[in-house]
């Protein structure tokens, strides 16, 4: 009788996959955050304030997803912050001397593609580590666009151009359904297309990816195109926000969009991850950056801030990694 | 004549590098002069730091980002203990404890936890800059005046810079560590691979806390010899100009960077190549919004270079 009862399993408890749990934990400090920083702060809650965080984190919302799917290859990309800047530039100067917006739309995306291609090739195809090619691309994308803007701001009038990342409905700007509707469109490529598929294979086991004919150098060329035409549109949307090109945009913006897509939950090492981890990640980096700015802390201590919170996140999940793994 | 060829591609670098003097050369006759030489002596001396303490970073298959932000941090810690005490030992002992620290605590987080070398240096980097700032306020400068400051940034010995000749000696050593002791077997074998030194005996972690400690430490003498060029310390300083310069040199001077392959020779050679590059755009009056365009250029042809060099010894060997 008693074997009988010890052979039968322990009905198996179904334990919550750790992404959802994590997701929780984020939805968790989102909430506390943004409490926190509407005690601090009185405006902090206002809608209009709202839509201004929201429009101010547009852009990494756009470029983490781009470094989510590279960091499901298990590379990085150091240069989208220069990216962003020199395609924005390209796009300006191209607005400026043709006079039409579609032309001066195609450029920067184009432009940031064009830098991706670099990266892809060097990274892909010549196997060559992510972060020495892209550290060189980092200062060759930002000297590309001291050159184009000579170090200096070119205001930008063309309404058309500005309408993205400049446009409110009611309160509400433009760019946020925008970034909505870019957020699923790259959803249903990571999830429902082979192209999906291969970016996970690429990085859970690059050789396993090439035998079985996957042609995992190709799929790495294409995630650092893909993560450079999102450079070219947050390039549009800086534009847009500020009414000017500035040749210093963007700079160290790869620094954050890597911490908000870790806080996200995507592994260092490539093949996990979700899009959806990354949205939580620069909801929470962003409300912290953006209440540090509203409660004017020192820029200085802003970086120091920012260091220690991704150092603080990349020890935190190796621990509980390890501990998991015991 | 096969040796030729053989020389040629093998110390590629010694030929660019000359060829690059005689264009430069013939474009301005000024640039040979004694006077450039010593100049341009004198400006590598940093990069030339952060060249040789990458060099082993890289040979051990890592990175230390956190250099160049590094020796900014450090320089401004060598001021605050000049502004403070008016003499310079202190100064000196003080950035030595705070950037072997500095160094042990990257090693541990990448040898103990094993944390991905670049992601630990990043946010080093980040946290070098803030610190920096919150030391000296914005727009503050420490001006930095005295024996010590002319002695190492101006003075000369038979015709050659105090500052150069240390860096000199600084890679003689090098030299003889690298290829005349176990560290340098045991870094070489743990930039090959790590299981294989493991098995063969080599204390991976320790020789990893000791690369981490020796570019820390570099990057502390880099310091130092920025505040004594520039005369005075403030936290705007260029420190990722200098890492990028630093890592350039390397890259050019043949260092593989996956780790495990590269010679002092080629990296000092390397940071000659650098040297002359970033005078010759300044004696050529190059707009300076060009330099960063020549900088992430040359990293990259570099990049490619070497990998084509690599190829064709893969098809040699077979």
């Amino acid at each position: 009788m008693t074997t009988t009862t010890a052979a039968a399993p322990p009905r198996p408890r179904k334990a919550m996959d750790s992404l959802t749990q994590r997701y929780l934990v984020l939805i968790g400090l989102i909430v506390i955050a943004s409490v926190g920083f509407s005690i601090a702060n009185d405006n902090f809650y206002s809608l209009a304030n709202l839509g201004i965080l929201l429009r101010s984190i547009a852009v990494l919302f756009l470029v983490s997803m781009g470094m989510t799917f590279i960091m499901l290859t298990g590379g990085i990309d150091l240069s989208v912050g220069s990216n962003v800047a020199f395609s924005g530039g390209v796009g300006v100067i191209t607005l400026t001397t043709t006079g039409s917006a579609p032309l001066g739309f195609a450029a920067a995306i184009l432009a940031g593609m064009a830098i991706g291609a670099v990266n892809g090739v060097f990274i892909g195809r010549l196997r060559l580590s992510a972060f020495m090619v892209s550290l060189a691309t980092f200062a060759l994308a930002r000297g590309l666009a001291l050159v184009i803007y000579d170090a200096n701001s070119i205001n930008v009038s063309n309404t058309t151009f500005l309408w993205l990342g400049g446009q409110s409905w009611g309160s509400i700007p433009v760019v946020i359904p925008f970034v909505a509707l870019v957020f699923v469109a790259l959803s249903l490529v990571l999830y429902r297309s082979t192209f999906g598929r291969d970016v996970y294979a690429a990085g859970s086991n690059i050789n396993t990816a090439f035998v079985l004919g996957r042609r995992p150098e190709r799929t790495l060329v294409w995630v650092y195109v893909l993560s450079g035409a999102l450079a070219g549109l947050s390039a549009i949307i800086t534009v847009g926000r500020v009414s000017s090109g500035q040749p210093w945009t963007g700079l160290y913006l790869e620094f954050d969009a890597i911490t908000a897509v870790i806080l996200g939950g995507t592994s260092l090492f490539g093949g996990r991850g979700r899009l959806l981890g990354t949205i939580l990640g620069v909801l929470l980096y962003g409300i912290i950056i953006n209440g540090l700015v509203l409660t004017g802390t020192n820029p200085y201590l802003q970086s120091l801030i920012k260091g220690l919170i991704l150092l603080g996140v990349v020890l935190l999940d190796t621990l509980v990694q390890r501990r998991q793994a015991q | 004549m096969p040796d030729l060829s053989r020389l040629m591609r093998e110390k590629n670098i010694i030929f660019v590098t000359l060829a690059l003097c005689l264009v430069f050369y013939m474009i301005s006759p000024r640039f040979l002069s004694l006077d450039n030489m010593s100049a341009i002596s004198r400006q590598i001396v940093p990069i030339g730091l952060i060249a040789l303490g990458q060099f082993f970073v890289v040979l051990s298959g890592n990175i230390d980002l956190s250099m160049g932000m590094g020796s900014v941090l450090f320089a401004i810690v060598l001021g605050v203990f000049f502004g403070m005490t008016g003499g310079v030992a202190l100064g000196i002992v003080a950035v030595i404890v705070c950037s072997l620290a500095l160094g042990f605590f990257n090693g541990m987080l990448v040898a103990k936890l094993k944390l991905p070398a670049f992601i630990v240096t990043l946010s080093m980097l980040f946290c070098a800059q803030g610190l920096s700032g919150l030391i000296i306020p914005r727009g503050q400068q420490i001006f930095l005046m005295g024996g010590f400051f002319r002695f190492v940034g101006a003075e000369k010995f038979m015709g050659l810079y105090w500052s150069f000749l240390f860096l000199v000696a600084l890679f003689a050593l090098a030299w003889v560590v690298y290829n005349h002791t176990r560290w340098g077997a045991a870094v070489i074998a743990v930039g090959n691979s790590e299981e294989n030194a493991r098995l063969a005996g080599v204390n991976v972690d320790r020789v990893k806390i000791g690369v981490f400690m020796f570019s820390a430490l570099c990057s502390g003498f880099a310091g130092i010899m920025l505040s004594t060029r520039m005369g005075f310390v403030q936290p705007g300083l260029d420190g990722n100009g200098l890492l990028l310069d630093g890592i350039a040199a390397i890259i050019i001077g043949g260092t593989l960077i996956l780790g495990g392959r590269g010679t002092i020779g080629g990296a000092f050679w390397g940071l000659l190549f650098i040297g002359i590059i970033n005078n010759a755009l300044n004696l050529l009056n190059v707009e300076d919004v060009w330099h960063q365009v020549f900088k992430g250029a040359v990293i990259l042809a570099a990049l490619g270079a070497n990998w084509i060099l690599w190829q064709s010894r893969q098809v040699e060997a077979h």
